[in-house]
This record gives structure tokens, sequence and C-alpha cells, in this order.
């Protein structure tokens, strides 16, 4: 009985956070980040790998800049959620750094420190 | 009709958008450097990524382009020995990028790029891709070939599920199969040895047709299938993938890799696949494909220190068996006339390999390599009442060095090898035994001018303790017209020498008696073709066509002569001529960003003097047709995949009335095959369903005599068609990167 009513008290909290969370993101938010993406491949990698991600309406990399615009429906992710999976993917997004099993099976030519470019 | 005036309009309005950006390219020249020396590198690649547009630079080390294809803005340059680099090129019109030096050993060297047919190797290549071999059902090597023109896979008997490839209308055994380079799945193992890779644990196949490299040994005759595997350094940490079909067979493939260290990493990949339904489709009593279990271990370490060594090891070990015939056979029972009819295999096999090479600090195109391997293959069978136990033991040593002659326009490769094998084999109570020594030594030469012309000549000598000096010499010519037009000439020996047991062990299935003599000589063959690949754009995408032609001539073939007689297999020296010609041509268009199309028209002419007499290989049809239809949408979310092939009539021998002489044939009329299969990818799973043979099209009685199982006549090798009909099937995939 005692377990029955943590479980429906944790669901309870669950449910709260998700709407206070749900609340609190709208459908059309847009984030930049800036990216260590040095070449037309980490674009491919970045735009790709981000598609799968939830929430994600649009992500396009600016590969001049290396700017990374996220179109995202708030109540799904949020920008924190994203920026981490631009690490995964195995680049830096502003100060947070790539996640370093993702950077090491980048190709070659995807490397920030590899590239002369 | 208005619609299509107004698709007119806007496709006039278009071209005048794009016309501008047209009138406005510009030149773009470069030079291509070594990083730390600072010297020019001849011949290096450069390709505008995305295109087919390509070119190399010169004995300077420069490269021009006239023009900037739209749309194209990096470039990826590479060249042997050193690591490709992709350079963005952003408005700039002058270049200097600098390679670095790559301590890889690549005896064939694949660049990166993930066109299907390489624009950059001297051979006529293609690459079977990891995305491509998604496509067929799962699992293995026989079904990665599905959405392939240039390789056929047949079954070899309506009994024992066989399969096997077909290259230039030749039986697989004239196609030389290496995994990662190495010669691997040879001899004894050739009937079942598409079964033996799971295409889980594959990464890419390329396909080399006509005479390749002195490099691997004389085996190859009509060309080389190398299977790439995973790469313990790059690949997921783990995959799963899970198959059921409509005929209850199932799979069941993990494969993990882990690093032990910054240097060490390994990939452990594991396969079952099994099939205890007892499936008779076709209601002759016997099943249409046996049932079976099989265990598949493949385990690969390597070593990358960073340096000048990389050290490669796979171990592998796998247990398989079957059981076959009419439905209410069981393992075990007696083999007489009243019982049913069955047949049983088990094959276990253990096989290890290793690479090492060292790349020479000063000169990264110098380089030296050690290949070493070793296999145990043992199968044990009955046909019915006829038993056939196999075992071999082969070894190889092949040790590689690689330089270059003054400058990187003229490298060559050279080195020894040495390949032992120990061949017993029992047939019906008949032991045949062989034992191969054979070292042996090669030469290949590499010019490669600063533009468009790479030539290449092999030369290799093998001692032969059976049959004393074999010769193998092997030309590949490539001229590049433009970097769009490319011409391709290659020609050569091959010599092997047959297992007419193993490479014919469909022909077991029968009551006919194998006449195996002894003074049966090794296979030898010369191979003569080219090719010719066009890229070209088209409404701005791009696509390629090509086509090629081969002829194959025999001066020796072991010939297995079915038509003389129908209650013997009788196997001669070649008495005569045997040949091939093989015509292919091949369209590869991308339709629109999500639909590629890939069309082929093929055909063959094969031909073997059976009895004196100049006939028809049975079976190989002279035409064939060939369409793949791939779609997907943005990022891989879904695709589809669909694919047809036709075959047109085919020679097959008369088994009634064949005391009559000359020998007799007969035609058997042209049936179509279509594949099709859907898939869904999520971020860490995909999910897929598909189906094989979907309009069921099945050979009628493909086992004659087949309710006379221990009669004279009975023969179930008579196969030109599917035996199963359609099969639907499901799976999933999940991936941790």
């Amino acid at each position: 009985m005692k377990t029955l009513k943590t479980l429906l008290f944790s669901l309870l909290l669950t449910a709260i956070s998700t709407v206070g969370f749900a609340q609190g993101g709208k459908k059309n938010e847009e984030v930049k980040f800036k990216t260590s993406a040095v070449c037309g491949m980490c674009k491919a990698t970045i735009e790709k790998g981000l598609a799968y991600e939830k929430g994600v309406q649009k992500a396009t990399l600016d590969e001049n800049t290396k700017v990374v615009t996220i179109q995202f429906n708030g109540s799904k992710t949020d920008a924190a959620k994203l920026k981490k999976a631009v690490n995964d993917l195995g680049y830096d997004a502003d100060d947070s750094p790539a996640t370093a099993r993702a950077y090491e099976r980048l190709d070659e030519c995807c490397k920030k420190d590899k590239g002369a470019h | 009709m208005s619609s299509y005036i107004r698709q007119a309009a806007w496709a006039l309005t278009l071209l005048g958008l794009l016309l501008p950006f047209l009138a406005s390219a510009q030149t773009l020249t470069g030079r291509v450097m070594d990083q730390e020396k600072h010297t020019p590198l001849i011949g290096a690649s450069v390709l505008w990524v995305g295109t087919t547009q390509a070119t190399s630079t010169d004995a300077d080390g420069f490269f021009t382009f006239t023009k900037i294809p739209s749309g194209a803005t990096a470039l990826l340059i590479s060249y042997i020995g050193y690591k490709p680099d992709t350079v963005q090129v952003q408005g700039q019109q002058n270049l200097v990028i600098r390679l670095k030096a790559e301590t890889d050993l690549q005896e064939v060297t694949i660049t990166g790029k993930q066109d299907r047919y390489s624009a950059m190797t001297p051979t006529n290549s293609q690459v079977i891709t990891s995305k491509d071999l998604l496509k067929s059902a799962c699992c293995n090597l026989a079904e990665s070939f599905e959405t392939n023109a240039s390789v056929e896979v047949s079954t070899t008997d309506a009994v024992s599920g066989a399969k096997q490839i077909q290259m230039l209308g030749l039986d697989g055994a004239y196609t030389l199969l290496t995994i990662e380079n190495v010669p691997s799945l040879r001899g004894l193992a050739t009937p079942y040895r598409l079964n033996y890779l799971s295409g889980t644990y594959i990464d890419a196949i390329d396909i080399i047709k006509g005479m390749g490299s002195v490099l691997n040994g004389y085996e190859s005759i009509s060309g080389q299938v190398n299977v790439r595997l995973k790469d313990p350094e790059k690949t997921d940490r783990l995959h799963v993938n899970l198959y059921g079909n409509s005929l209850a067979k199932w799979d069941a493939n993990v494969n993990t890799s882990f690093s032990l260290n910054k240097k060490i990493s390994s990939v452990l990949m594991l396969h079952t696949d099994q099939l205890s339904n007892r499936v008779d489709g076709n209601k002759d009593g016997f099943l249409d494909i046996p049932l079976g279990k099989h265990y598949n271990v493949f385990n690969k370490w390597k070593y990358n220190s960073g340096g000048p060594i990389i050290s490669e090891l796979g171990v592998q070990v796998l247990t398989e068996n079957r059981i076959g015939g009419q439905k209410d056979f069981r393992s075990g029972m007696a083999q007489v006339e009243g019982n049913p009819y069955g047949t049983e295999s088990e094959t276990d096999r253990v096989s290890a390999y290793s690479k090492t090479s060292y790349t020479f600090k000063s000169k990264p195109y110098q380089s030296i390599g050690l290949i070493l391997s070793g296999t145990n293959h043992q199968f044990d069978s009955h046909y019915g009442p006829r038993t056939y136990f196999g075992e071999q033991n082969s070894g190889l040593a092949n040790l590689i060095f690689q330089s270059a002659f003054g400058n990187t326009a003229h490298t060559y490769k050279t080195g020894l090898s040495y390949q032992y094998e120990d061949y017993d084999e029992t047939l019906a109570g008949k032991n045949y035994t062989r034992q191969e020594l054979v070292p042996g030594a090669f030469f290949e030469y590499v010019y490669q001018n600063s533009k468009n012309l790479t030539l290449v000549g092999g030369l290799r000598a093998d001692y032969h303790n059976l049959y004393g000096w074999v010769y193998t010499p092997r030309f590949n010519v490539k001229y590049d017209f433009t970097p769009n037009t490319i011409l391709r000439l290659a020609a050569g020996k091959g010599f092997r020498v047959a297992n007419p047991i193993a490479e014919n062990v469909g022909s077991l299935v029968s009551n006919r008696e194998f006449m195996i003599p002894d003074n049966l000589r090794p296979e030898k063959a010369w191979n003569v073709g080219g090719s010719f690949t066009q890229y070209f754009t088209l409404g701005e995408r791009t696509g390629a066509f090509i086509t090629d032609y081969y002829y194959t001539t025999f001066q020796n073939q072991v010939v297995p002569d079915m038509y003389s007689s129908p209650n013997l297999v009788i196997f001669t020296n070649l008495n005569g001529r045997s040949f091939s010609k093989s015509f292919q041509a091949e369209v590869q268009y991308e339709l629109t960003s999500m639909l590629d199309v890939k069309a082929a028209y093929k055909y063959f002419d094969v031909r073997t003097s059976y009895n004196g007499q100049l006939l028809q290989r049975p079976f190989i049809p002279n035409h064939r047709a060939f369409l793949n239809l791939g779609f997907a949408t943005p990022f891989d979310k879904w695709r589809a995949d669909l694919t047809a092939q036709w075959f047109g009539e085919r020679t097959a021998p008369v088994m009634e009335h064949y005391h009559e002489s000359p020998i007799k044939t007969r035609t058997v009329s042209p049936y179509a095959v279509f594949n099709a299969q859907v898939t869904r990818a999520f971020k860490l799973w995909e999910v897929y369903l598909g189906g094989e043979n979907l309009l069921g099209y099945k050979q009628k009685n493909p086992i004659i005599a087949a309710d006379r199982p221990f009669s004279q006549d009975f023969d179930a090798s008579m196969i030109w068609a599917p035996i199963t009909g359609r099969i639907i099937y499901a799976g999933l995939r999940f991936t941790i990167k």
C-alpha cells in the first residue's frame, strides 16, 4: 500500500512538473548556438542529428558563421537539451564542449583541431 | 493538360533564374602540398563534394576548375598515403591545400566518397555502401547484392538452400572473395559461403569487375568482391537487429564495440539464424528451404598508435547445421527405399587473420605490411544415401612493400607470399586428398600522370608444388577524357585449382554419380574487357552511365557435364572452347532529391564444350534487366526501395530420351522477381517491413521425380527460378552510437 502511495505521488509530481514545464515553453521557439563545425560534412551531420531530436522542427547551420539555428517546440524540449544534443553529435555548442566519444568518432575532416581551414 | 503547361512555364522560369548563376561561374585554381615537407603532390584527386565534377593535380601539384558546379561549396582532396581533406571554397579563387600523411594500410584504396561507381580507382569498381546494405532483407551476404546489378545471386538446388554469386555469367568460384582484402571463404567453404557473413558485420562491399590486382593471388578470374567489416574505432557501441519472416525464419544480431584504451579498440559481432518450421509451399513433399540453426561470432581488434604502426586482428567461429529433404524426414533416419529422403549438413569453421602495417616516417608513401591468415573448415553431410565429408586447413602469409620511384607519379607494390592448403574429402566412400604449398612473389607498378592517365601493370610468379610455375600477368589502364568521362581497360590471367565436389554441391542432391578422374588439371583463363563511365548532370541532378564488356576465355576448365547422361555428373578437362561474353549498361540518376533510380540491362553469352559439342551453359539467361527505385525523405526518416529483376529465356538440359544423341536442350520461359522494403527511422530505433518475390513466381516441379527420391531419375539440381513464393519480413534495429 505504501509503495502504491509513493508511486501515485511520484506520478502526480511528474504530471505537475510536465504541466509546469509545458507552460514555460511556446510552440515555436528558436535558439542559436555557435558550434565547432568545420566543413560541409559537419553541416550535414548536425542538421541530420538534430532532425531526429524530439521537438525539433528545423535546424540550419550557417557554414560561414558556424552558428546553428534551431526552431523547436518549447513544450517538448528546451535549449539545454538541444545544446546537449549538439554536444552528443561531437560538436561544441557555445561554451559547452563536445562529448569526447562522439568527437572521436567524427571523420578526420570534421575535427576542429585537425582542419587547416 | 493545363497542368503540363503550368509545369512547363515553371520550368522555364526556373531555368531563367538559374542562367545568371551558370553564367557567373568562375575559375578556381589551387595547389595540393605535403603538410610537413611542403612538396607538391602529383596526381592528387580533387572533387566537388556532392557532385561528380573532379580533376587531379598536375606535375607541380596544381589544379584548375574552369567552372564551379552550382551548389558546390566544398572540395574533397584525396591522395594515396594521405588523409583526405574537405576544404570550403567560399568565393576564393586560389587555394593551397596541405594534406597530412596517413598511416594506414590500404591495398585497394577506396576513398571516402560515397559514389557507388568510384571515379578514382583504376579498376571498374563499385561500392555497396552501408546505406545500400540496409535496403535489402536481413541478414547475410547473399542478400547484400539484392540492390546491385553487377552481381547475381542464384540458388544451386531445390533442397540444400545453398546460394551462389555469379559475375560475368560465371560461377561464384571464379570470383575472388576477400574480407578486409584477405582472401577468405575459399575452397570447401564455397557452397555456403554467402551465409557465413552476416549483413550486420559489414560496413561496405567493394565489387571489382574484370581483372584486378596481383596482390591477392592468382585466383580471381571474373572479378573480386571485397567485404569491409565494421571498424572497431568508428562503429556503434551497440547495434541490435532482429528479423523475422513469414516462413518463421528468424535472425538475431548483436554488435558491440569498446575501447580498451586510446590505442586498442574491439568490436564483437554475434549472429544467429534459425528455421524450425517445415515449409512446403509447392506441395511436392519436399521442404522448400532446409531447417537450420546457425551461430556465428566475429571478433575484430584494432591497434592504432597514432604513429606509424597500425594492426588489425580478426577471429571468426561458426557452426551451422541444415536438414532438408522430404517433410517427414527426421535427423538420423536410415536412407533406404521406403523411408523419407533427407539431407543433413553440419559446418564447423574457425578462422583468424591479422594485418600489420608500418609507414616510414619521412616517406608517407612508403609502407610495409604483413598479412597472415589461417582457417580450419569442416563440412559433414549426407544427401540421401550419399555421404560427403570434407576438411580444409589453409594458411596464408603475404608481405607487401609499397613505395615510389623518384616522385609519386611512379609508385609500386612488391612482395612475397606463401599459401598452404590441405584438403581431405570423402565422397560416397572414396577419398580425395590434396596438399598445396605455393610460395610466390609479385610486383605491381602504378604510373599516374599529372592529369588523366593511370597505368597499372602487375606480374606474379608462384611455384605450385603440384603444377609447377604459375605466371600471372595483369594490366589496368584508366584514362579520363574529361573528369566526367572515364575509360578503363583491363586484361589478365587467372589460375585456380578446382574443387569439383564442393563447387557442385547442388548436384549431390540427385542420384547422379560423380565421375571425378585423377587427371583434372588446374583451371586457367584470360579475361579482357573494359568499361566506359560518363557522369552527367541533367536538370541540376547528377547521374552516371556505365557500360562494360568482358570476354573470358578458358585455356582449361574443369567442366561438370550433366548433359551427356542423366545418371552421371562427368568431370572432365575442357575439350574445345569455353568462354563468357558479358555486356552491361547501367544508368543511375537522381530523379528528385528523394528518388534515386538505377536501371541496367545485361547480356550474357556463356558457352562450354560438353563432350566435344559447344553448348550454352545451362540456366544462364542471355538477357537480364534490373530496375531499382530508392526513395528517402529528408534525413532518411522514411526510406523505401523497390527492386525488379527480369530474366530472359534460358537453356536447360532435356533429361528424357537422353540416349538419343546429340545432346538435347530446351528453353525455359522468362520471369520477373520483385522485392520491396520500407524503413522508418527514429533517433535510436529503426523498423522495417519488406517482401521478397512479391508476385510469388515459382518454378513448377523444381525437383525431377520428387515422388521417387531413391530412383535413378531423382534430381533437385535443375533449378532456374525461386522455389519459395512470396516472403514477407519485418524487423527492427536499435543503435547506440
